[in-house]
């Protein structure tokens, strides 16, 4: 077993490298990490490296088939970041749709 | 360290000046968000006070971080346990239309704005729906 910390959903997602990673997996059950590569201005490493961090935070988990690695999203830690965010989303949603008439009296 | 938040683009069809003063002016901001003794003051300490509930005081403090008339405005927006900054960025399209971007975000220990700060809406929309199927 190689060792891994524990790493904050928050800090997982600050990086917008790992957003972008976090919805090509969304988007598929399981992704090698080449096909995963074409979509970043970056090398090999960097891309596993933020993988990395990902795994880190429990928000994505890997297996080896066959020579390669393939990575698959677990969105449950994102729960936490959800459940405020969308609060507030629908907050200011639902507040800028009153300014909006407010601004067409 | 953590930052966490929302960032919303809005478009509206009003001059930046009728916009700008929709977010600073205390009466205004009464129509849509909560009465208030807000001023478009650095520095000024303010109040939102919402109707109070059984879980909430109602009650969301504030301080004017920044303002930039009429592209930018900056302030705390603290309520119960939460300490929250929010920011407004106002760009004019043509004389009527006017586009508007807000930040809400969290902070925790020290402020961390950095990173997150585009991409809050796409991911809420796949990614909401992906979450839903957990509850």
């Amino acid at each position: 077993m190689n060792q891994t910390r524990e790493r904050d959903v928050y800090e997982a997602i600050a990086d917008p490298t790992r957003r972008e990673l976090i919805h090509l997996l969304s988007d598929e059950e399981e992704f090698p990490l080449h096909a995963l590569m074409g979509h970043f201005p970056m090398g090999r490493t960097a891309v596993s490296k933020h993988l990395t961090v990902l795994k880190e935070a429990k928000l994505v988990s890997d297996r080896r088939v066959g020579r390669e690695t393939r990575y698959r999203l677990n969105p449950a830690p994102l729960k936490q970041v959800q459940d405020w965010l969308s609060y507030y989303e629908k907050f200011w949603q639902g507040k800028i749709a009153t300014l909006n008439r407010l601004l067409e009296e | 360290m953590t930052a966490r938040g929302i960032s919303l683009d809005f478009e509206f069809r009003s001059p930046i000046a009728r916009v700008w003063a929709a977010l600073t002016d205390s009466s205004m901001l009464e129509k849509w968000i909560y009465p208030n003794d807000f001023k478009a003051v650095v520095g000024h300490k303010f109040q939102f006070r919402a109707e109070p509930s059984q879980w909430w005081d109602g009650i969301i403090d504030g301080e004017v971080l920044e303002i930039e008339e009429p592209l930018r405005l900056r302030y705390t927006w603290m309520s119960g346990s939460e300490h929250t900054v929010v920011t407004w960025t106002l760009s004019e399209v043509d004389d009527g239309t006017t586009k508007v971007h807000l930040e809400h975000f969290g902070f925790e220990a020290e402020q961390s704005f950095h990173g997150a700060t585009h991409g809050w809406q796409r991911m809420c929309g796949k990614l909401g729906s992906l979450l839903s199927e957990l509850r």
